[in-house]
């Protein structure tokens, strides 16, 4: 265990720095200085205690959303659809920190989350209801579901929570003792990160030691087996959409109530998403979420402090990340590749297939 | 000079399965040569290296005269071989012109000359009397229709062997009496084919000679016309004497712990048809047939994974009609699944959790939801001392297991609290002498215990000496059940081929 | 505003709204029915645009920075083919790591370029001049409102036929019928699996390379960051609304297109919220995939 553990990650780690690398060949190329800007970079997201702050803020979405999917994942479910969760999520979390104003902070900011993670379940139910009962295609409904939750938010926004005055398609600011606690004074890290890290727990210990988790490792590793030792298939599906889910909106809840206070249409530009990056890069555990999201927030929130400096568009992250995802894809693959040109492995992989 | 010929054809698995080991056999032109033997006997394998999807470790194939290099597919192809296989290789949403024609389309520019495609195709099926319409979607075709156009595939690439990989087990029996037509045309038209099945009659009706295999040896080549289907049978199942197993009296009390009554499975090929039986305290009841009666219709309908089937199944008098399978477990049904990595295990968990699947879900292993690994790893030593599961630890992927000892997790498992009755499906496929032993073992002991084991087996042997009764299963009912004293390899057989009437008749 | 005359202005910009739509969904429709989905349409459209006015701006000409934006297109499906069959990368994520790079890459070369973000208009870039079809357009009424558009419209509809044609009449595509209904069947009989995935996936990202040009330069003559804005996944819900065939993936389009004329038309007139018809497709989509399910769930009698 402990050395495949080692390998994967100086594997991930390889993967990463190649990105990296191809990274500072677009800089390069586009007459910048790379060395430069990743030390900018570097500085900026890890260089003194409030760059840290932003980092660990920039990670905190993308913890929930990767363990969101992460949980999904396990069970063999590919649920494209935290990002729609989220909206839900953040919507309903808004909704209880601007509706419910005269209640004490130390319920009004449980209620808010407890809001936002049930609507963000109960969101997740509905593909997750199609899937167990009538066998419908989990990722088609999930990606359509996400427009739907995001134009959805945004209608209430500008319709039945429009709020006069504003330009833009937000509702009103939440209650100020429904604004989450900061943990630092001159960043917005606040405590939905400490929250991120207790939901991290959580999932490891439902994932580990649980039997719901027992259930999910089964159907996730083979479906048919759950089903001939009688597992209770159909619930571990809706369980685990309504928790994918639950999860989402919880990230949702912590993105309106910690850093915009209020809900935001459209703010979350693919936090949802990130997700399925987090847990690809994090090769399906909690721990590789909670590395992977660190990562990607660290690069998140010094990018924008490398472009202030150094006039590189922060959107290189984008293009980073995605030649991250391809190298991931190719590098799980590459040795299988490797080992069939070698020859060797043919005749296994068609052994694999014989004498049914 | 035979017009295909066989030389000492070995091979092996990764693994170390000997699938084929020194296959002699010659194909003479214009004949329908059998291949029979039980699954796992090395046909598949052996038809894979004639269609070059294997490559044999040794041996050499001749063809007309020539030894033959057969790489790949599309090599056989060019020999002249052709290959209708089980599962059929067709595209539903294209016509039956298209699929016959794909990958060999006549071109007329950038399209496909639908014209003259579908002229080819009506002159072979007329000259084949295969009767098929060229512009019917494949989709819209019987099993049957479908498999005549994969006959006609291969003839449209100009085929003159046709290997037949089991072609009958797909048809309703009106379909394989046209299948036989079809086949005798294509004979008489100059083509060759080599015919796979384990049923017997087809065999004696359709096949001019037989080969048989057994444990991936030739066993024998008969002549159809001189020899009784019991003799095939025979060679099938094999006869060598194993040890005899010492089996003591059965328990005296003989109450009966599992009883079915007019199960209907649900099951589409097998409609109108109920099986009925009862499996007593201490007792083990065979269930022989070839495969494909409703084997796996019956275990599906047993541990309920076949929301459709309507009769009643007591289980120690309780009906387990509409209880999920779960509940079916806990009240203490076994079994242990014909396909042990699809259905038994999940290779990629470990020992333990594997070992767990049966009772994670209760006390002593959980408590209120919550796992207690601890004593899942030490019920898991516990298990793998007592049942002799040879692993480095508890804690390694059953994926690393050979096939003995991962069908050791399936038995420990379901055998690690004594279950009422047991459903043993195909046991002992694939394993070793000594891991068939050890299953044998371990029926017989749960058979001492008072235990209802239903065995339903493919192997003859394993039949005649474990059980105290063996049912015939033919056709997805029960043809008749033999008490152990009057069970006889012979009797057997015949019914196993549905020949039951004739043999009392006689 | 006049009944008669809404309603004409509404088939107006159904048919203008429609077009990209149309392009995109036979990209969609090609990817599904080669058995590799790829919902990165939506990258590839946004890649498009861009090409289309960067390029089109540089050279001086519409039209070369319409070709440019075919081939960029076509080698961005063709990295996306390569790392779903060679590497065997999941669908669903490379999908997204397309959208992602088209994303992030436009922006990064809008700023790095031109020094702006947002919008890039270059004032000498024109767009594609208005065809009138001759003798067809002097129809009243309807000769000015159907037959007298922006060059890609027509390119559009002209697809339609010819995606299905290419399908279903043409040897290459029925080889890539054939593979993404059984694989191993179009393997067994000869066909170059690899190389007619590729022809399946870069004709459809040459087709996203044109839904991205008309949306830059059919009309207006610009590119906006996220200019696509979702339409490349309305365009897949549009294909499997159709269940992948062309003709009612068309139709989708044209009531998807619809929805988008209405939302803006009827905002000026009703109070119903634009994003009610912005949702539907999405709706629509799930709820005809469950339908589609339950009725074969019934059948099976569960």
């Amino acid at each position: 265990m402990k050395t495949s553990f080692v390998a994967s990650f100086s594997r991930t780690l390889v993967t990463v720095l190649l990105a990296l690398l191809v990274g500072g060949l677009i800089m390069q190329l586009s007459g910048k200085d790379a060395m430069g800007a990743y030390q900018v970079l570097w500085n900026s997201a890890v260089g003194s205690p409030r760059a840290l702050a932003n980092t660990l803020l920039a990670a905190t979405p993308l913890i929930f959303t990767g363990l969101a999917t992460l949980i999904a994942f396990k069970a063999g479910i590919f649920n494209v659809g935290v990002e729609g969760s989220l909206y839900v999520g953040a919507f309903a979390a808004a909704w209880v920190g601007f509706t419910f104003v005269d209640m004490p902070g130390i319920l009004l900011i449980p209620l808010a989350f407890f809001a936002g993670g049930l609507v963000g379940g109960l969101w997740g139910l509905i593909p997750g209801y199609l899937k167990a009962r009538l066998r419908v295609d989990e990722i088609v409904t999930t990606i359509m579901l996400n427009y739907v939750a995001i134009l959805f938010t945004n209608y209430l926004v500008t319709g039945p929570f429009f709020v006069p005055g504003m330009a833009n398609a937000m509702s009103a600011e939440v209650a100020p003792q429904a604004q989450l606690p900061r943990l630092m004074e001159r960043s917005q890290l606040n405590i939905s990160f400490l929250l991120a890290l207790v939901v991290l727990a959580l999932v490891a210990f439902l994932l580990r030691r649980t039997a719901l988790g027992y259930e999910i490792q089964t159907l996730g590793t083979n479906a048919t087996f759950a089903r001939w030792m009688g597992m209770p298939v159909a619930r571990t599906i809706l369980l685990v959409m309504f928790l994918s889910g639950l999860i989402g909106g919880l990230a949702g809840a912590g993105q309106a109530l910690g850093v915009h206070y209020r809900f935001v249409g459209g703010f979350s530009q693919g936090l949802g998403f990130d997700g399925i990056v987090i847990t690809l890069l994090g090769r399906n555990t909690p721990g590789g979420v909670l590395l992977a999201s660190l990562f990607l927030g660290a690069l998140r929130s010094g990018a924008s402090t490398m472009e202030m400096f150094t006039q590189i568009p922060r959107d290189l992250i984008d293009i980073v990340t995605a030649l991250l995802i391809f190298f991931v894809a190719v590098e799980v693959t590459v040795p299988k590749v490797w080992k069939y040109w070698r020859g060797g492995s043919k005749t296994q992989m068609a052994a694999s297939g014989s004498e049914r | 000079m035979p017009y295909l010929e066989v030389r000492a054809i070995r091979k092996t698995y990764p693994g170390g399965v000997l699938a084929n080991d020194d296959i002699h056999f010659n194909v003479e032109a214009g004949e329908i040569h059998g291949l029979v033997g039980e699954n796992g006997a090395g046909k598949s394998t052996l038809m894979k290296i004639l269609y070059g999807m294997e490559q044999p470790d040794s041996g050499e194939i001749w063809l007309g005269g020539q030894r033959a290099h057969i790489a790949h597919p599309q090599a056989a192809i060019q020999l002249g071989i052709g290959m209708v296989h089980q599962h059929f290789q067709l595209v539903p949403t294209l016509t039956v012109a298209e699929n016959i024609a794909l990958g060999r389309e006549t071109r007329r520019g950038l399209f496909a000359d639908r014209g003259v495609m579908r002229e080819r195709v009506r002159a072979l099926s007329d000259q084949f009397g295969l009767h098929v319409n060229p512009d019917a979607l494949v989709s819209d075709l019987s099993v049957g229709l479908q498999q005549r156009v994969e006959i006609l595939k291969m003839l449209y690439r100009n085929a003159r062997l046709l290997i037949l990989d089991e072609p009958s087990a797909v048809l309703t029996p009106q379909e394989v009496v046209s299948l036989f037509e079809v086949l005798r045309r294509l004979v008489a038209e100059g083509c060759t084919a080599i015919f796979i099945t384990h049923k017997l009659d087809e065999i004696m009706t359709l096949c001019d000679r037989a080969t048989v295999l057994r444990r991936g040896q030739v066993v024998g080549t008969v002549e159809t016309a001189r020899v009784t289907p019991a003799e095939i049978a025979r060679l099938m199942v094999g006869h060598e004497l194993e040890p005899p197993l010492a089996r003591k009296a059965s328990a005296a009390e003989s109450r009966d712990r599992l009883i079915v009554r007019d199960l209907q499975t649900g099951d589409a090929r097998l409609q109108n048809t109920t099986v009925n039986f009862s499996v007593k305290s201490g007792e083990i009841l065979g269930i022989a047939g070839m495969e494909g009666n409703g084997q796996t219709g019956l275990v599906e309908a047993l541990i309920g994974l076949r929301p459709d089937a309507k009769g009643d199944i007591l289980l120690d008098g309780t009906n387990l009609h509409g209880l999920s399978t779960r509940d079916r477990r806990k009240r203490g049904l076994a079994l242990i699944p014909e396909d042990r990595n699809r259905e038994g295990l999940s290779r990629p968990m470990r020992i333990w959790e594997n070992l767990a699947s049966g009772e994670y879900d209760r006390s002593p292993l959980n408590t209120g939801g919550v796992l207690r690994l601890e004593r899942m790893r030490t019920a898991a030593r516990a298990l793998m001392e007592r049942f002799d599961i040879r692993a480095p630890n508890e804690g390694v992927a059953v994926s690393t297991l050979s096939g003995g000892n991962a069908q050791k997790v399936v038995i420990a498992r379901e055998l690690a609290t004594p279950p009422a009755v047991l459903i043993a499906s195909q046991p002992t496929r694939g394993l070793d002498i000594g891991a068939t032993g050890f299953v044998h073992e371990q029926l017989l002991n749960l058979r001492e215990q008072g235990c209802g084991v239903l065995l339903i087996s493919a192997d003859l042997d394993e039949l005649l000496a474990l059980s105290d009764r063996i049912a015939v299963l033919f056709e997805g009912r029960i043809l008749r059940i033999f008490p152990r004293e009057e069970a006889t390899r012979e009797q057997i057989g015949l019914a196993m081929a549905g020949k039951v009437e004739s043999e009392q008749a006689r | 505003m006049e009944t008669g005359e809404l309603i004409l202005n509404i088939v107006a910009s159904t048919l203008r709204l429609s077009t990209p739509l149309l392009l995109a969904a036979m990209a969609g429709l090609l990817s599904l029915q080669v058995g590799q989905v790829n919902i990165g349409l939506e990258g590839l459209m946004l890649a498009g645009a861009f090409t289309t006015v960067v390029v089109g701006f540089w050279l001086g000409s519409t039209w070369l920075g319409v070709l440019a934006a075919i081939i960029v297109g076509m080698l961005l499906a063709a990295l996306f083919t390569l790392v779903v069959t060679r590497f065997k990368a999941n669908l669903i994520v490379s999908g997204l790591a397309i959208n992602l790079l088209a994303s992030g890459s436009t922006a990064y070369l809008l700023k790095v370029l031109f020094d702006t973000s947002g919008t890039l208009s270059p004032a000498s870039l024109e767009s594609l001049p208005t065809v009138n079809i001759p003798v067809l357009s002097d129809i009243p009424v309807i000769g000015s409102l159907v037959f007298s558009q922006s060059p890609l419209v027509y390119v559009s509809w002209l697809m339609v036929p010819l995606t299905a044609l290419f399908l279903y009449r043409s040897i290459p595509g029925t080889h890539i019928r054939a593979i993404g209904q059984n694989e191993e069947a179009a393997r067994s009989v000869g066909i170059p699996v690899r190389r007619r995935q590729y022809l399946a996936l870069m004709l459809g990202g040459g087709l996203c390379g044109l839904a991205g040009a008309h949306l830059a330069v059919g009309d207006l003559a610009l590119f906006r960051e996220d200019m696509t804005a979702g339409r490349g996944f309305i365009a897949l819900a549009a294909v499997y609304f159709a269940a992948g065939r062309p003709r009612w993936a068309a139709l989708a389009c044209l009531l998807f297109g619809m929805f988008e004329a209405l939302q803006f038309r009827l905002q000026l007139i009703s109070s119903t919220p634009p994003q009610f018809f912005q949702m539907l497709p999405y709706v629509m989509v799930v709820v005809v995939l469950a339908i589609i399910s339950a009725r074969k769930e019934w059948r099976k009698g569960w």
